[in-house]
């Protein structure tokens, strides 16, 4: 569990999409606190503050203090809206949490001793499955990262939620059967390569054709109809 | 080359390409993507393309993963043919991709290897792109 951070927000009055281009043209970020059956709270937030600390990684794992006009609120970010091509942050969603609270997030995945795994030393791929794993566990004690240990994997072997390291007072959402987090499977041969290549143009040349044949058709029955 | 296997109107109407990516704009598979930066019909064979720059760079470490599909039939005319007569023939199938979609991910490689090999797919390609990764990735690697 790593320290909290922390943001000065203030309240804003009005919700809606004027409002919120207003705000972000000010390098604000519209923002909401709900949850612990309270009212829930429009804030803005500084936008530089807010993309900073999502660009660093674990907001959606780490606690934040937030000082609402002097108000102190104990939150923990649930969501983000981004912009679909620049990729800032638009909007923040935090949930008000104390320290009863029990909470499913998602922790990401951290792979150790890859050095160790005979499988990746003869260059096989790690194909991971799963980047995170959602566990449930105390709000505020929620693992920074999960990891896993390769130590031992062969090629063609698979790494299961049995091989991560769970911490103490956490458990996965999904019970009673052993998913898959990552697999090592072998790269692909010159020879297995070439083939599909191959068999792309293949099947490029035959959907050529069968084009060519739908557009004849489609022509004579045209001519047919006139 | 990607194609329909099976579609329910031979020619379309060519339309226009408006707005950003509503959905495709964040990585799903991969560790590393590129991402459009301006919008284009993207054809067949500039994905086939890209798909063999990145593979040849990668040496076949790594994974590869297509999330563009290209299903607009694009029709044009003979050479030397009048206007009129109809609408032409099917040439090629294309891709409508909006500013903000995820057009190729990898994964499995160093970030600079994933750099690399995404520049060069994105010469083949004819919309502005960036290079886009996982928070975090790059840092085991």
């Amino acid at each position: 569990m790593s320290k909290n951070y922390a943001f000065a927000a203030e309240k804003r009055e009005r919700a809606g999409k004027g409002v919120a281009r207003a705000l972000r043209r000010d390098g604000k970020i519209p923002a909401v606190i709900y949850g612990d059956k309270k009212e829930p709270i429009k804030i803005a937030l500084p936008a530089n503050e807010v993309n900073v600390e999502y660009n660093r990684g674990h907001m959606f794992t780490t606690l934040c203090d937030l000082k609402v006009d002097g108000d102190k609120h104990l939150v923990l970010a649930r969501d983000v809206q981004l912009n679909p091509v620049t990729d800032i942050v638009e909007h923040v969603d935090f949930l008000r949490v104390t320290k009863k609270t029990t909470i499913a997030v998602k922790v990401p995945v951290h792979f150790i001793n890859e050095d160790k795994s005979p499988g990746i030393f003869a260059k096989a791929i790690l194909n991971v499955v799963r980047h995170e794993v959602e566990l449930v566990c105390s709000a505020t004690h929620i693992p920074e990262q999960i990891e896993v240990n390769l130590e031992g994997k062969e090629t063609g072997s698979s790494v299961h939620i049995s091989d991560a390291i769970l911490p103490e007072g956490t458990k996965p959402v999904i019970e009673g059967r052993n998913f898959t987090i990552a697999t090592l499977v072998a790269p692909k041969t010159a020879a297995q390569e070439e083939a599909e290549e191959a068999e792309a143009a293949a099947e490029g040349a035959e959907g050529e054709e069968a084009e060519a044949e739908s557009s004849e058709g489609g022509e004579e029955a045209a001519e047919g109809a006139e | 080359m990607l194609s329909p296997k099976k579609f329910k109107h031979r020619k379309q109407h060519k339309g226009r390409i408006h707005g950003n990516a509503k959905g495709g704009s964040q990585l799903a598979y991969g560790a590393y993507g590129l991402k459009a930066q301006s919008p284009d019909r993207v054809t067949a064979r500039q994905i086939e393309a890209a798909r063999r720059a990145i593979t040849r760079h990668i040496k076949r470490q790594g994974k590869v993963w297509i999330r563009i599909f290209p299903d607009v039939p694009v029709t044009s005319k003979p050479l030397e043919v009048r206007q009129g007569k109809g609408k032409g023939s099917p040439e090629y199938w294309a891709c409508r991709v909006k500013p903000g979609r995820i057009m190729f991910e990898l994964d499995g490689v160093p970030q600079d290897v994933a750099r690399e090999a995404l520049a060069l797919a994105a010469m083949k390609l004819p919309v502005r792109t960036k290079f886009v990764s996982r928070i975090g990735a790059g840092e085991a690697a």
